[in-house]
């Protein structure tokens, strides 16, 4: 008998309709040809099940879309805890009224993740392309607080709001938040669309870290960066108060993605789908020539680079979704670096 | 649903660390200043103890330094795994008890660390236990009002806000007295409803006689005078 994969985490895609029209959304039916669609709840619990059966996972997190605009949320979260996993929702918060907070806490959602884009509500609703998604979001995060629920802020850091990480940092603080995820704008999905108006500099990024740097120390914040920042274009090694992450793609701590329909992906950026779990065990969809193709790809600019066994070029899923090739150069690495592709050339030609 | 030894020490662990890191304290009497090895150092049981003590300086350590609190940890699952092979050489232990002690004592390690390393998109850290701080909520407070002088915030969001902040504040502001008491009143109500506090017993486990016998040890280790 196989062993059942660990994983560390499963992300789940319960829905894919949503209440807002974020600029900067990655979500992968936004692209053309994407299945669309939703199961049932007694289909869910059928696919959770199997995830759960054959996997040996103890955390999911339940995302969309915009998860609370399930109304069978609870009878999922029901299953899950029963099942003695630990479950995060990701959500906009639009829908944490007092009362839903209570129920959602009550049945066990251990953690919240909510975006908060700008100390100023102009900035964060244009780019939740939603009105008063900022007083909503903060609401959110007051109804968990005074029920004793807890939550972590996302800030994605585009050209819009970058300047106003310092304030939103310590909104988020003020209002209780137990960490803040920095994560630079990723195109894909509707980002894919506002590549020119959204995508920070390098320049920006690090000096969004340098603050966030301080920050961190300042408030005694988590802070952390799991989009990829690739170290030939900003170093990071001088924020020692910032974690960094890569690619977990197909590596022990990978975050498989289920998507509403069943289909596996590697990731909830990625438009690969690996297959479906209804039709396929979950260790033999990670086994395929997609997975490893999707774990080895990176960028030929990167392959004579020293970080390229943990930074494997940034994210192949944006570069999959933007320029069609798991192994092109993705947004940030192509739009940003001309400077260093240019020195890089010289210096291969050169034979450094 | 029945739950495998394994995992039940598991839970058991995280949930010793869980309250440790709260206000749940056992008496502990090692100083800085003391001239030798205190007597509780001496002896395998009283390092084992010490080491369940000290997920405290673990979650510090790790917030402060990621890389840091993993080397700690594991020096510490080590140093655990030491004493109870000494335990188990010297007959006092058998290795099956050792064995489900050690993977408590790994797990909790874990939660302990995971829940303080700086977390990573979609791996997020458990914060299910720490409390802010009296320093942390007093700093909230003050950034809370001014975020509230830019006027943008809703007052209704605002008020519920720094009711939550006063909440916490107000915990702190407790004594040991004040808590003892407010615990004494919460099992009387309890008990007054024709609830027993639980025991052991009723709780719906399938649990082997080494699982439990691991558990007893570990709860034996703690409570020792």
């Amino acid at each position: 008998m196989t062993a059942r994969p660990h994983l560390l985490s499963l992300i789940v895609e319960i829905t894919q309709r949503c209440n807002h029209a974020c600029l900067h959304c990655y979500n992968v039916w936004h692209g053309d040809g994407y299945p669309r669609g939703e199961l049932t709840t007694a289909r869910t619990l059928d696919l959770l099940t199997k995830a759960l059966d054959e996997t040996d996972c103890s955390h999911v997190t339940l995302t969309g879309g915009e998860p609370l605009l399930r109304l069978d949320l609870p009878a999922i979260l029901d299953f899950l805890i029963k099942r003695r996993v630990r479950v995060t929702v990701i959500s906009n918060g639009r829908l944490l009224d007092e009362r839903t907070a209570a129920a959602l806490l009550g049945r066990g959602v251990g953690l919240f993740e909510l975006p908060l884009l700008a100390d100023k509500p102009q900035i964060h609703d244009a780019l939740s392309g939603a009105s008063g998604a900022w007083d909503a979001v903060l609401a959110a995060m007051a109804n968990l607080r005074a029920q004793r629920g807890q939550f972590i802020a996302v800030f994605v850091a585009t050209r819009i709001n970058i300047e106003r990480i310092h304030e939103t940092i310590k909104l988020a603080f003020a209002f209780g938040a137990r960490g803040l995820m920095l994560n630079r704008f990723n195109p894909g999905g509707r980002g894919r669309d506002h590549i020119a108006e959204l995508l920070p500099t390098p320049a920006q990024v690090r000096q969004a870290l340098e603050i966030a740097d301080s920050a961190a120390g300042e408030f005694s914040l988590p802070i952390s960066c799991s989009i990829p920042i690739q170290p030939c274009l900003v170093d990071t090694n001088p924020y020692k108060r910032l974690g960094f992450g890569f690619c977990a793609a197909g590596g022990g701590r990978a975050y498989y993605t289920l998507d509403p329909l069943g289909n596996l992906r590697p990731c909830n950026h990625s438009t690969t789908i690996l297959g479906n779990l209804f039709e396929k065990p979950f260790g033999e969809l990670i086994a395929s020539k997609q997975m490893t193709a999707f774990t080895r790809a990176v960028p030929a600019l990167c392959r004579a680079c020293a970080h390229r066994l943990e930074c494997q070029g940034g994210c192949k899923a944006a570069a999959q979704v933007c320029y069609g090739s798991l192994t092109a150069e993705e947004p940030f690495l192509k739009d940003t670096s001309r400077g260093y592709r240019i020195k890089r050339k010289k210096d291969l030609r050169e034979g450094k | 649903m029945p739950i495998s030894r394994r995992d039940f020490m598991k839970l058991f662990g995280m949930s010793v660390a869980s309250l440790l890191l709260t206000r749940c304290q056992f008496p502990f009497g090692v100083t800085c200043y003391a001239p030798a090895l205190p007597p509780e150092m001496r002896t395998p049981r009283g390092r084992l103890r010490t080491l369940w003590l000290r997920f405290n300086e673990l979650a510090q350590v790790t917030t402060a330094d990621y890389e840091e609190g993993t080397h700690l940890s594991q020096q510490m699952e080590t140093d655990h795994q030491a004493n109870l092979d000494e335990l188990v050489s010297g007959g006092e232990l058998s290795a099956s008890v050792a064995d489900l002690v050690q993977e408590a004592y790994a797990a909790a390690l874990y939660h302990v660390w995971r829940s303080n390393a700086p977390m990573t998109c979609y791996e997020p850290m458990l914060v299910d236990y720490a409390p802010a701080s009296a320093g942390v909520l007093v700093q909230q407070a003050e950034a809370l009002s001014l975020a509230a002088a830019q006027g943008s915030i809703d007052p209704e969001t605002l008020a519920k806000a720094r009711a939550a902040i006063e909440h916490d504040m107000a915990f702190y502001a407790l004594g040991d007295a004040d808590l003892q008491s407010m615990y004494d009143r919460f099992i009387t109500e309890w008990q007054s409803e024709n609830h027993p506090a639980p025991s052991f017993e009723i709780v719906e486990l399938e649990l082997t006689p080494d699982a439990r016998a691991a558990a007893q040890f570990v709860v034996d280790l703690l409570a020792v005078k």
